[in-house]
């Protein structure tokens, strides 16, 4: 009961994004993900802005679609899709361009960016 | 909280501890397992795995069958899904020596900026065969996995391999519990459908290659939740998501997306059903009945017009299995397909078991539902029987009339071993909740076991007998069907897989050369080369895999091991080096020896380590272009 008040605490919080600050830490993933692959290429690094990056967006995704269903399910539809947006925003780049360094971290911005956007809309619907 | 709720809840915890402790084990058991040189995944499998995997599978149905919340048990199902689809990444060095080698070594070159524009790069020689290109689905797997690749900051090696378990062990079982939800299914049985989606072999295969079509099914099962959800529902927003998964489906695999998109227009056609079958009835089943043909059409047909957008594709219609093959053969392919080739009956058993009792309860229930009208998923299950239907229907099109396909047409099986994993689940279910109203309706005689001292022996025994069914027997029965079905998913009999010394080898190679350089080597060694430098790179060059030439050359080779094939191979491939690799457990000792003590005599000089690789197993040999 605990795990899930804690759970629910931490997704109403990043949901509230209040003055973009999980925006603002999602770009920032997006920076030691671009500074890890050109300097460090630490795997313990990637891991902790893959997470970080994972848990914004997958959430923002969750709230902007899957209000409705429960905790568990909401995040899960979440993650998948954002998993399914990455890919499909990767694969147009990688068709127009390829997916360098530089091509991710756009792909990333991207979809940060469409999340945390879409997030602010339903969230804004509703309280109007 | 009632002080038997509280001993309740401690057991609960107890046994989900006991569980996780299980599967760490089993984890554990299958690293020991990992071989640098194996066949099938059972040869070195450890032997306490196979006991310690059905006491887990059997202590998570206990689990399940309690009322512990939903996201838990779904997170435990997960863990155990993913367990089950990672036999080949864990115990072999490279995977399963299959299509997902060849895909890794496609995406290599995305994830080496080998190539631009996608794996086939502009221009191509039509609009057509550059739209089949730009979808093929290895275009997808490939942004997604250099994504992954790149954020963790690990080698596509490694994302590859663990790519698709890792995707299917978390998706699937909640597509599954997803889809026996939208089917009015009890949240227990649920859960159940969420577990033995596993206990379906091909199903299981499939989750454990990395491979485009295993990400097409994934995206297939949510759209065919979404399909049943908007049956519920007709919101207009489901509709959407059906969609977006088709394409999502559609861009990861053809066969996936023409199924999801043949289902797409099934789902359609019944919501079309329900709002005319008041006024016009007889209109609504003739619509429909025409809608079940287009659909079923629609996926033999696309194999044929496949040969518009790829010059590789010449699938036909033909009769010409029936008058090739005996009747015999005919009818074991109608009703077995693929299984009447050499399978043992225990392989067949495991993989029609499910199917065969989802069948049987879809009749059934179809039957039930004829003296209930107004079941308010009575739509479900038509919808559901009759895409079980098309995919049956359609399977035996491709595999009796239709010949040269692309692809096996074996992977239908996954579509419905879909829809079936819900019907089993309810099948089985209604036999445990039967068992367990009956021993509930003999409660006063059965609330403890001091009671029991009171009942006749008939009665004891019948007592007994139900308690261990419940509480023993399901659990074991269905515990044991997910551990053996992993017998028929992997497969017993397999060529050599990618060794350690192949990989070290190719990697050596790739890592000391650095000029443009040629490797003449086996189709084995080709894979593991690949899977390093990708396919068909310029700077390091293997020939593909059913390259003639490059056939020719190792024959030739292995003939006359001496510098002029060499010479001749950096030639074809504007190279600088060429390496002559050979292998003994390949070749054979005898061939391995006479090849070796020529090209010794022949002065090429033996590369990288003077006593081979792998213990002596494998020889490189280069030559360099003055």
């Amino acid at each position: 009961m605990g795990d899930s008040f804690q759970v629910h605490k931490l997704e109403k919080f990043i949901i509230d994004d209040s003055r973009f600050l999980f925006t603002l830490t999602s770009y920032v993933s997006i920076l030691i993900t671009f500074i890890n692959l050109n300097t460090l290429k630490s795997s313990i690094l990637g891991v902790v802005a893959f997470v970080l990056y994972f848990l914004i967006n997958g959430i923002f995704l969750s709230h902007a679609f899957f209000e409705k269903e429960d905790a568990f399910f909401r995040l899960m539809f979440g993650v998948l899709l954002l998993i399914m947006l990455l890919g499909f925003v990767g694969w147009l780049i990688m068709i127009i361009y390829n997916l360098d360094v530089p091509e991710l971290s756009l792909v990333l911005f991207i979809v940060t960016s469409f999340s945390s956007l879409i997030c602010k809309r339903v969230k804004n619907k509703n309280a109007a | 909280m009632p002080p038997s709720e509280h001993g309740f809840s401690k057991f609960l915890r107890i046994s989900e501890i006991l569980y996780l402790f299980l599967v760490a084990l089993s984890f554990y058991l299958l690293f020991l397992s990992r071989a640098g040189e194996a066949r099938t995944v059972w040869e070195t499998l450890h032997p306490f795995f196979f006991p310690t995997l059905f006491a887990t599978a059997s202590l998570l149905v206990i689990i399940l069958l309690t009322s512990e919340k939903v996201a838990y048990k779904l997170l435990l199902v997960i863990i155990l899904s993913f367990l089950l689809h990672s036999l080949f990444s864990i115990v072999f060095p490279a995977g399963d020596l299959s299509g997902q080698q060849i895909v890794l070594g496609q995406i290599r070159r995305v994830f080496d900026n080998k190539v631009l524009h996608g794996l086939s790069g502009w221009p191509t020689a039509t609009v057509q065969v550059f739209i089949f290109e730009m979808f093929r689905g290895t275009n997808l797997q490939a942004a997604l996995s250099v994504i992954f690749s790149r954020m963790f900051s690990i080698d596509i090696f490694y994302v590859h391999l663990f790519f698709i378990p890792v995707l299917w062990g978390t998706f699937i079982p909640v597509a599954s519990f997803l889809t026996a939800k939208a089917m009015g299914v009890d949240e227990k049985a649920s859960v159940l459908a969420s577990l033995l989606v596993s206990a379906f072999p091909y199903t299981t295969y499939f989750g454990a290659i990395s491979v485009p079509n295993s990400l097409g099914f994934i995206f297939f099962f949510y759209s065919l939740y979404f399909m049943l959800k908007h049956l519920s529902t007709g919101d207009s927003r489901t509709t959407y998501w059906i969609l977006i998964f088709s394409s999502f489906s559609f861009l990861s695999h053809y066969l996936t997306g023409i199924m999801s998109f043949s289902l797409l227009f099934l789902t359609l056609a019944f919501k079309a059903y329900e709002g005319e079958k008041e006024s016009a009835l007889i209109n609504a089943r003739i619509f429909l009945v025409v809608s079940f043909v287009v659909c079923v059409s629609l996926l033999p047909l696309s194999f044929i017009y496949m040969r518009f957008f790829s010059s590789t594709s010449n699938a036909v219609f033909t009769l010409d299995k029936f008058y090739e093959l005996p009747f015999k053969e005919i009818i074991g392919l109608f009703f077995l397909g693929e299984l009447v080739h050499g399978f043992d009956p225990k392989t067949i058993l495991l993989v029609i078991v499910g199917p065969a009792l989802a069948f049987l309860w879809m009749i059934y229930q179809l039957y039930r539902l004829r003296r209930n009208p107004n079941d308010k998923f009575r739509i479900h299950i038509y919808f559901l029987f009759t895409a079980f239907l098309i995919i049956l229907v359609d399977y035996r099109i491709l595999k009796l009339f239709m010949s040269e396909l692309p692809l096996n047409e074996e992977r239908l099986w996954v579509f419905s071993d879909f829809i079936a994993a819900p019907f089993v689940a309810l099948a089985i279910f209604s036999v445990f909740s039967s068992l367990k109203t009956f021993l509930e309706a003999k409660s006063s005689l059965t609330i403890t076991v001091a009671s029991l001292k009171t009942l006749s022996k008939g009665d004891f025994l019948h007592v007994l007998g139900l308690l261990l069914a419940i509480n023993v027997l399901i659990p074991v029965l269905l515990g044991g069907w997910i551990t053996f079905s992993l017998s028929a998913a992997y497969p017993k009999m397999a060529p050599l897989q990618t060794t350690w010394y192949e990989l070290e080898a190719v990697k050596y190679i790739e890592e000391n050369t650095h000029e443009k350089y040629v490797v003449i080597c086996d189709m084995w060694t080709i894979f593991a080369g690949e899977m390093i430098v990708g396919i068909v790179n310029p700077s390091a060059y293997y020939f593909r895999e059913y390259s003639k030439i490059g056939h020719d050359l190792f024959v030739n080779m292995s003939r006359d091991p001496s510098p002029q094939w060499m010479l001749w191979s950096m030639n074809y491939t504007n190279t600088k080096v060429a390496y002559f690799v050979i292998s003994e457990p390949r070749l054979g000792t005898e061939e391995f020896s006479s090849i070796l003590f020529k090209a010794k005599e022949n002065d090429l000089q033996v590369y990288g380590r003077p006593e081979g690789f792998g213990n002596g197993k494998l020889y490189v040999f280069s030559y360099r272009k003055e």
